[in-house]
């Protein structure tokens, strides 16, 4: 199975990011990472590569410094990887990056000379989670979407897939070639090998040129943090059933019951 | 400061750092408090390969640097130096092989560890500590085996090792000079394990007794030759005592961390503590100590990589690392002032790590007479 998994580079969301003096976002201390989501996408590829067979391809949109985030995923299981370069495109032109991730897709496919069996996202960034790359992706290829994995198996031409809902999940299939988004699985991604990741270090990842793409669809207007969270109130009576008794009284006093 | 390591070593380094904060770090609290030996953290770093960073190139090991390695170690160490330790003696136990053994048993040694095994080192015996002569362990040559009997302990792995490396008397009138090394792997009938020690630290390394009874292995099973079992551990210990003041000094590096990130928040007097020049000058001179242990460690492990001697500096660093891993340690405490001393604060339990690094391959004692002969020289 020929298996692509698409990948974004973002600033490691463990680290607390505040605006700086010039409105932007401050990143100094915030290292450059894998988008979490799409670590478990690859995750469930290496997964469904070891039981079903194939072969995975990384493919990450930027520069030079977006290498280090193919090279972080050669190390866990893909074979092979490239970055795409090309002109900036607006933070919230996600449409931009589909439409390039799209050209970029049908260029590895017709240089591989054999098209991708199912391609793999994360389902959202955590720098700027909209959550309609992959979706928009699987839109410009005339590919079938499954959104928000937490697993998948594969069978002949299709796939099972285990999709979250708000309630639970539900099995969704679907014929291949398709796109899948995945969310957090009930499994960690591995951690890489001492020799995995030596190996990966000497790796050739080729630069793929995007193409120029209209403008954005989308502006954005203003940005600005999330309001600090106020003092909360601190309940601590003789016991917890007192407790319990006072915390109703405040919040009946503040209407909020 | 740190090691002055390859680019690709500080790519590890940043993977053994996350699995360590992941995995060992938190969960070190629990094995030191059970006296367990963690298999599901052992299990997951051999998968990692983390326990197989000293196998050389050529047997299938990884063809890093002593010096890259040893930021790894220190980084295992900072976690837990239980952990670490694990590791280490693991190295240990395969060094008298490496040093000495035969084609086929470097590559046995190294399979088995590569295969996800550790390796024992078998010296110490209840009447022989740095008096390693006074051992009463024995092989006896019978047609084309030896047989073993004796009594080992303080053995780091011993319940758990794939293989072990063991003195024993081969000439009793000889002194020192009948004592012979062997390798003998798990499972051989003969070979137990017995009593495993309470210990105050490291207590997620696996220490015990390791009892010989009429075991039988292949003659070619001898590392060496007869009657050099002595000078193969000696060899052995050399090269492997700097690896413990490079998990000395580990330990030490956490201790200070601990101290600046609870001295920054710890307000009395309205400010907190850390703004005092008196703690100050304590986190400084913590500094000054263990950026001195890590430089020297690093320093014979530089001698060793070039194949240089290096008996006087491996001894200084581990007995300079260990002993300003307690003094470091100890301050540590004090500047958590009561906190410190309760087992809910992690630095109590790096004085009790640190100790064990005074007293373990060769005292500190026997170090400074390593250190004295090496140095004022024959007289």
């Amino acid at each position: 199975m020929e298996i692509l998994v698409c990948i974004k580079q973002v600033p490691d969301d463990s680290v607390a990011v505040r605006l700086g003096p010039d409105g932007q976002p401050d990143l100094t201390g915030a290292a450059m990472v894998v988008n979490a989501f799409d670590t478990y996408a690859l995750e469930m590829a290496a997964r469904l590569k070891e039981s079903a067979g194939g072969r995975i391809t990384v493919l990450c949109m930027g520069g030079e410094t977006a290498k280090d985030a193919v090279k972080t995923c050669l190390a866990v299981g893909a074979e092979r990887g490239f970055v795409l370069a090309g002109p900036e495109l607006a933070p919230t032109d996600t449409l931009g990056k589909a439409a390039a991730l799209a050209a970029a897709v049908r260029q590895l496919e017709e240089e591989g000379g054999q098209p991708f069996d199912l391609i793999f996202c994360g389902r959202e960034a955590t720098d700027r989670p909209t959550g309609q790359t992959g979706p928009q992706l699987a839109e410009r290829l005339g590919l079938p979407v499954i959104t928000d994995l937490v697993d998948i198996a594969a069978d002949g031409g299709r796939v099972s897939a285990k999709q979250e809902t708000e309630e639970g999940w539900r099995r969704v299939e679907a014929a291949l070639p398709a796109l899948v988004t995945v969310t957090k699985p009930a499994y960690d991604p591995r951690y890489p090998t001492i020799k995995s990741k030596l190996a990966a270090r000497k790796m050739a990842i080729p630069v793929l040129s995007a193409e120029a793409q209209p403008g954005p669809a989308a502006a954005q207007l203003r940005l600005f943090e999330p309001p600090r969270r106020q003092a909360g109130v601190r309940v601590k009576e003789e016991n917890a059933e007192l407790s319990a008794i006072r915390a109703v009284e405040l919040m009946a006093a503040a209407k909020v019951l | 400061m740190a090691y002055l390591i390859s680019e690709e070593a500080q790519e590890l380094l940043g993977a053994v750092k996350e699995f360590c904060d992941k995995e060992v770090r938190e969960q070190a609290k629990e094995y030191d408090r059970t006296g367990e030996w963690p298999k599901e953290v052992y299990d997951k770093a051999i998968e990692m390969q983390l326990h197989m960073l000293e196998v050389p190139e050529e047997y299938g090991g990884m063809g890093l640097s002593r010096v890259d390695v040893a930021a790894l170690m220190e980084e295992m160490a900072k976690a837990d130096a239980g952990f670490a330790t694990t590791i280490s003696a693991s190295g240990l136990g395969m060094k008298p092989v490496l040093i000495a053994g035969s084609e086929a048993l470097k590559k046995r040694a190294c399979k088995l560890i590569v295969d996800g095994g550790f390796g024992a080192f078998c010296l110490t015996e209840p009447g022989a500590g740095s008096d390693a002569g006074a051992g009463k362990t024995t092989a006896v040559r019978v047609g084309d085996e030896y047989v073993l009997n004796g009594r080992k302990c303080f053995i780091t792995n011993g319940g758990i090792a794939s293989f072990y490396c063991v003195t024993a008397m081969t000439d009793k009138a000889a002194g020192v000079k009948g004592i012979s090394m062997f390798f003998i792997e798990a499972g051989t009938p003969g070979l137990s394990t017995g009593h495993e020690e309470d210990k105050m630290g490291i207590r997620g390394s696996n220490t015990c007794d390791v009892v010989l009874e009429d075991c039988r292995i292949p003659a070619e099973n001898l590392v060496g030759a007869e009657g050099k079992g002595f000078s193969i551990a000696m060899k052995t210990l050399d090269q492997a005592r700097t690896w413990m003041g490079c998990v000395a000094a580990g330990i030490a590096q956490r201790a200070m961390e601990e101290a600046i990130a609870y001295g920054k928040e710890r307000v009395q007097f309205g400010k907190p503590v850390l703004k005092n020049q008196a703690l100050q000058f304590k986190v400084a001179d913590m500094a000054i100590k263990i950026e001195t242990a890590r430089q020297m460690v690093a320093h014979a492990l530089t001698l060793m990589d070039m194949g240089l001697p290096h008996s006087r500096e491996s001894a200084i660093a581990k007995c300079y690392a260990s002993d300003i891993a307690m003094e470091v340690a100890s301050e540590a405490i004090q500047m958590f002032g009561g906190y410190g001393y309760s087992r809910e604060y992690p630095v109590e339990k790096l004085l009790r790590d640190a100790k064990i690094f005074q007293i373990f391959e060769g005292t500190n004692e026997v170090q400074r007479i390593v250190v004295a002969n090496n140095t004022i020289g024959r007289f």
